[in-house]
């Protein structure tokens, strides 16, 4: 094979590869970006100035990244209000819902309570959540978070009545049998079995938390980052909208990525990893086990007439 | 001394047409530092004694009493799958079952990692040893509390046969040492044949339905003709009962 085909096997190996594939996705969004403007602009001129052009998104997001910006607060700030109120939004659901969950979880009558309204919660679009709070609570913190604490809760609901549910039995039974005490069994048994479904549940209502949030800001806020996007929008400015969105996008996700990363690395250090090699080893009384290295396959022996005992020798 | 008391004891699960006996009007006694087998074939209620007896179940009828001279014995209990926190170190796994965590009963558990030969992997988690490992820690666990009375589910049947083999010879050492009551739940004639002192024979239904001694020194070798002839012997009994398959 020449040198030319190697080269063009791997190239050809490359553009299929999940990196390619992946780095791909936003040429092609920023290909079809730039043909609608320009299909637009041919149908309808005055379109210029609603469609914004990448180069001023882009310009855009760099004043903001760099703090210079015409809204009221710089990004970092902004951000900054909003984390806040979805951490506080996120502790309220988790609180609530762990306490909610575990009851459904262990009691019939308690779950028949709840069941259907947390269904009814799930089912509800947070936009609705959103302007139903900024109409009771006006404008404020208030409204903003109740949004999070209602989007979320639901899930950390769902997430925590199926840990129960799969409550590790044996390991209770372990714990009775050695005459573990209630509190011990709690804080060692069930709470550690809980946290995977903690987590997941807390990774749901955040994704989701930050959702709500964001249109909860819009309708009900007086400064966040569902705020300023509006303030965009009353300023005309379509790149300040898609800018703003993109970096909060951008934000939400490399926050989620760090903070949940580290949070499962700290909990879930007890789960094997894939390249953790298992110690493999046998109890071996005499050292028998040592035996020395010889040349060559052992002799064959016949074990049905021998009469000497292998650990003899 | 410890002292096991059954008396008049059923167990029944379910109702109605579900309804299974899982032990039938069952009377033994068992005391001092012996080593007791319950041997059984699959469902016939070996299981659910030991659990009556460890407090895990509750009898249907009837009355069990476990006491360690005239007090409530402690038990230790070794379960057919290791049954460790997988979200704890081994030495934590020890530490759970303890009633206090002091420096007296770390050494403890400490020295019982070191007598099944696992004194360097205290800070080592479950998932990070093999499945013999994982046994022995469970092995250490029930040892660790220094209890009156030893409870094993078939503790070896999950094993290979060659690390199966190495932890009976290790158990019986640990035995002699600690001279505990240990009452071990097999369905492998050859192992209750090795171990131990007493062996109960339970039939289908939950019966108990034979008591043997078995008198032979330790450690026995499964090469001794006196050794298989006792074997033997268990299986005959099994023939008498009825709980050999024919087919
Ligand atoms: N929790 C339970 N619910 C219903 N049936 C059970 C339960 N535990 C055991 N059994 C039944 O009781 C019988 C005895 O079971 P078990 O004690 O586990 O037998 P062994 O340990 O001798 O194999 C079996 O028929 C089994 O199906
Ligand atoms: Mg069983």
């Amino acid at each position: 094979m020449s040198g030319g085909t190697v080269v063009t096997a791997r190239v050809a190996r490359g553009l299929k590869s999940p990196l390619a594939g992946r780095l791909t996705f936003p040429l092609v969004c920023l290909a079809v970006w730039l043909l609608t403007i320009e299909v637009v602009t041919a149908i309808w001129p005055f379109a210029v100035d609603v469609l914004p052009q990448p180069t001023e998104v882009a310009g855009f997001m760099w004043d903001e990244v760099t703090g210079n910006t015409l809204a009221p607060r710089n990004m970092y700030a902004t951000f900054w209000i909003s984390l806040q109120r979805l951490g506080i939004g996120m502790v309220i659901a988790m609180l609530l819902g762990t306490v909610i969950g575990l009851g459904m979880g262990l009691s019939r009558a308690v779950n028949a309570f709840f069941n259907d309204w947390v269904v009814a919660i799930l089912a509800m679009p947070n936009l609705a959540w959103a302007l139903f709070c900024s109409l009771a609570f006006g404008f404020g913190i208030t409204g903003p978070i109740v949004t999070v604490v209602l989007t979320g809760i639901p899930y950390v609901i769902i997430n925590i009545r199926e840990g129960v549910r799969n409550a590790p039995s044996d390991l209770y039974d372990m714990a009775r049998a050695f005459g573990v005490t209630r509190g011990h069994t709690i804080r060692h048994v069930l709470i550690p079995s809980l946290m995977p479904f903690m987590f997941a549940a807390g990774r749901y209502a955040f994704a989701l938390g930050w959702k709500g949030l964001v249109v909860a800001e819009v309708f009900g806020g007086q400064d966040g980052a569902g705020w300023t996007i509006k303030f965009w929008y009353d300023a005309h400015r379509a790149h300040g909208v898609i800018g703003y969105a993109l970096l909060f996008v951008i934000f939400a996700l490399v926050f989620e990525k760090f903070m949940f990363d580290r949070l499962s690395r700290y909990f879930f250090k007890w789960r094997p990893a894939s390249d953790v090699e298992l110690v493999e080893e046998r109890f071996d009384p005499a050292g028998a086990g040592a035996q020395k290295v010889t040349a060559g396959p052992p002799p064959r022996r016949d074990v049905t007439t021998e009469t000497r005992r292998p650990d003899d020798g | 001394m410890a002292e096991i008391t059954v008396q008049n004891l059923h167990k029944e699960f379910g109702v109605g047409a579900d309804k299974v006996v899982a032990l039938e009007n069952v009377n033994l006694e068992i005391g001092g530092h012996v080593f007791v087998s319950i041997v059984g074939a699959s469902g016939c209620g070996k299981s659910t004694l030991l659990n009556i007896l460890s407090g895990i179940e509750t009898p249907t009828n009837g009355r069990v009493s476990i006491t360690h001279d005239g007090r409530p014995a402690r038990a230790g209990y070794v379960f057919q799958a290791a049954r460790l926190l997988p979200w704890r170190t081994v030495m934590d796994n020890l530490l759970f079952v303890q009633k206090d965590r002091s420096e007296a009963t770390r050494a403890r558990c400490q020295h019982y990692l070191d007598m099944v030969q696992l004194g360097d992997k205290g800070k080592k988690f479950p998932g990070e040893l093999s499945g013999g490992m994982q046994q022995r820690v469970g092995i250490a666990r029930a040892f660790s509390t220094e209890p009156d009375v030893l409870f094993m589910d078939e503790p070896f049947s999950h094993l290979d046969a060659i690390t199966a083999r190495s932890l009976r010879a290790e158990l019986q050492t640990m035995w002699q040492e600690t001279k505990k009551t240990v009452v071990f739940v097999t369905h492998d004639v050859g192992e209750a044949v090795e171990l131990s002192e007493r062996i109960l024979v339970f039939a289908k239904g939950g019966r108990l339905a034979d008591d043997l001694t078995m008198s032979l020194p330790f450690p026995r070798d499964v090469s001794d003709p006196k050794v298989a002839v006792a074997k033997a012997n268990v299986f005959k009994t099994f023939e008498q009962i009825g709980a050999l398959a024919v087919t």
